[in-house]
């Protein structure tokens, strides 16, 4: 049987997906907290990526695949620490696959590599440039993840590297940002902008990742789910209420807000809630056969508060 | 919910109020744009932000403009075909009421109708509202990956090659077609894509510009500041274009082979086709009006 090793394994995603491999694998995985309650026959090892440590567990566990979505996506740390932790963490784990016989490698990364620009076209393939850190600084950390990933699957072809950048994920577990700002009890968003959103259900990156460990992918890939809604859409269906804010006068407040630790979002992505950024996903669904089984309503049932 | 029952409330009372042609206009529109062939999601939207729901009340302005307005006259849009296509027409007038009452045209009497997408100016979608209401309606950046996404997904996207060349030119170079761009052949090429060359007749008159200070423009981020009779005199009020007779003459489709990434003379001889087939039914749409305004 297949050994695959999870980074991220006790975050809402990585549960889902290590519960979802089981049915083929055997899991282990390693993260910063422990999984208490977590299924039998998952092993979890608290470690730093960045440390000797992950190394040890690479070569003990030899697993022959590694699913890397062990990133920090949030802006509560430090952003040096989430910079060091996400492109030195994974440039180490890169090392140890080549080191210790790892055969498959899928990377998540996101769909927001690409950045929101008005003149985005709507579906936006693989080949589109990575321009987030123009207007999004704090995230070029995941841009630089991104192409490390990309650059690893030239370099080292005999490993089978897949990168995965998925749409907006939504679910009742996954800790996501659009989740996170889509739960507010008042969402804020720009005046007068109401840009068309792809979403994806957390249960559909399990499939579709499920899917490239099947498959051995090799390549970059968008993940896209059932369809788009404008921005608005989303939040009325997900039971909120929006807020619309004048954008000359609020992206100094929240940018000076951000620095003062005192608002979790960073100027930069004001930009997503203006223009854009939607994706082609036939290539993913050409090698996979790839179906989200979750449509729009039931992604937006599982996060709606009552 | 009470701001949305006060809102349909106000709509049913301006209803009333709004004189009968109107209403019956508006009716025609929501029956046209129920027929329009369009891959909606559950919630009315297609993947480029499209709805025709949205656009129930919004493209009501443009309706009149054609029937009461510019009065429009059609001539071969039955040679439309199904699936995706390229319009391929004449731009002139300063601003632009020719793509609105083409897109119109196609809404209004093609069998089944169209929504027309349009390549809009980088700019739109940086304008607060403005950008929602482009989106809706269809219209989207006017990149080269748009229009091959759309023709891909078999719409009907139109094109003015001559850009703002033909749009900002002065009067008199009324009816004289400028220089094409090549973009939209290569995509012709690149998608298999069947071109439908429209002349319109009417547009130039309806503002004609006596020079554009293209200077001033520049300065002040315009893409043309044109002078004519009423602008910038009347203010506003100059925008306002003269009750022309547009003529819409939509000629045989013409289909392309070849590479997409042949040499720009290759490329020019293919666009020169089309040229040449706008300018004839240019020149029949002139000849057979009886006048300016009828």
């Amino acid at each position: 049987m297949e050994k695959v090793l999870l980074t991220g394994i006790a975050g809402g995603q990585g549960r889902l997906v290590a519960r979802r491999l089981l049915e083929g694998f055997e899991v282990c995985g390693v993260d910063r907290v422990p999984w208490e309650g977590r299924p039998r026959g998952v092993t979890v090892h608290q470690v730093d990526l960045r440390k000797k440590k992950f190394e040890d567990v690479v070569r003990t566990e030899q697993p022959t695949a590694i699913v890397h979505m062990g990133f920090i996506r949030h802006f509560r740390t430090d952003p040096r620490l989430r910079h060091d932790v996400n492109v030195r963490g994974t440039k180490q784990l890169l090392d140890h696959c080549i080191h210790y016989g790892v055969q498959k490698l899928v990377v998540l990364s996101s769909g927001y590599v690409y950045g929101a620009f008005p003149e985005n076209p709507y579906n936006m393939d693989e080949d589109h440039p990575l321009s987030a850190s123009r207007s999004y600084p704090e995230i070029r950390d995941l841009v630089e993840v991104d192409t490390l990933a990309t650059a690893f699957i030239w370099k080292y072809p005999h490993i089978r590297t897949c990168v995965l950048r998925p749409v907006n994920i939504l679910g009742y577990y996954v800790q996501s940002m659009i989740g996170e700002y889509l739960r507010q009890p008042r969402v804020p968003t720009m005046m007068g902008f109401d840009p068309m959103m792809q979403f994806i259900h957390e249960e559909d990156i399990c499939e579709a990742i499920a899917l490239a460990l099947a498959h051995g992918l090799q390549g970059v890939f968008n993940v896209v789910g059932p369809g788009a809604v404008p921005l608005h859409t989303a939040i009325r269906e997900t039971g909120g209420r929006a807020v619309p804010l004048p954008e000359p006068l609020v992206r100094p407040l929240f940018d000076r807000l951000f620095r003062l630790g005192l608002w979790p979002y960073p100027a930069g992505a004001i930009d997503f809630l203006k223009y854009p950024v939607t994706l082609d996903g036939s290539r993913f669904v050409e090698a996979t056969g790839f179906k989200p089984l979750f449509g729009l309503q039931e992604i937006f049932q599982s996060v709606r508060r009552e | 919910m009470a701001p949305d029952g006060a809102l349909r409330a106000l709509a049913d009372l301006t209803g009333a109020f709004v004189p009968l042609s109107l209403r019956d206009l508006a009716s025609t529109l929501e029956d046209r744009l129920d027929k329009v062939p369009a891959r909606l999601n559950e919630y009315g939207y297609d993947p480029f932000g499209m709805s025709p729901a949205a656009m129930r009340r919004a493209l009501l302005p443009a309706a009149w403009l054609y029937r009461t307005w510019f009065r429009v006259e059609t001539a071969g849009i039955d040679r439309v075909p199904e699936g995706r296509v390229l319009l391929v027409a004449n731009h002139a007038g300063q601003l632009p009421f020719d793509g609105s009452m083409l897109a119109m045209a196609m809404l209004l009497e093609a069998e089944p109708p169209r929504l027309v997408r349009g390549m809009g100016e980088y700019w739109i979608p940086r304008i607060p509202w403005f950008n929602i209401l482009a989106t809706r309606g269809g219209q989207v950046v006017g990149t080269p990956e748009s229009c091959q996404a759309l023709l891909e997904a078999d719409e009907c996207v139109m094109v003015f090659p001559e850009g703002v060349r033909g749009i900002s030119k002065p009067y008199r170079k009324a009816y004289r077609l400028q220089r094409f761009g090549l973009g939209f052949m290569r995509l012709a090429l690149e998608t298999g894509t069947p071109i439908v060359p429209v002349g319109i007749v009417g547009s130039e008159e309806q503002q004609p510009a006596f020079a554009n200070l293209s200077g001033m423009a520049r300065m002040l981020g315009m893409p043309a500041l044109p002078v004519t009779p009423t602008f910038p005199w009347l203010g506003p009020l100059g925008l306002l274009p003269l009750p022309v007779k547009y003529r819409i003459l939509f000629g045989a489709p013409l289909r392309f082979e070849g590479e997409a990434a042949e040499e720009d003379h290759l490329i020019e001889v293919r666009v020169e086709a089309v040229r040449t087939a706008i300018a004839a039914l240019l020149e029949r749409g002139l000849r057979e009006r009886r006048g300016v305004f009828r």
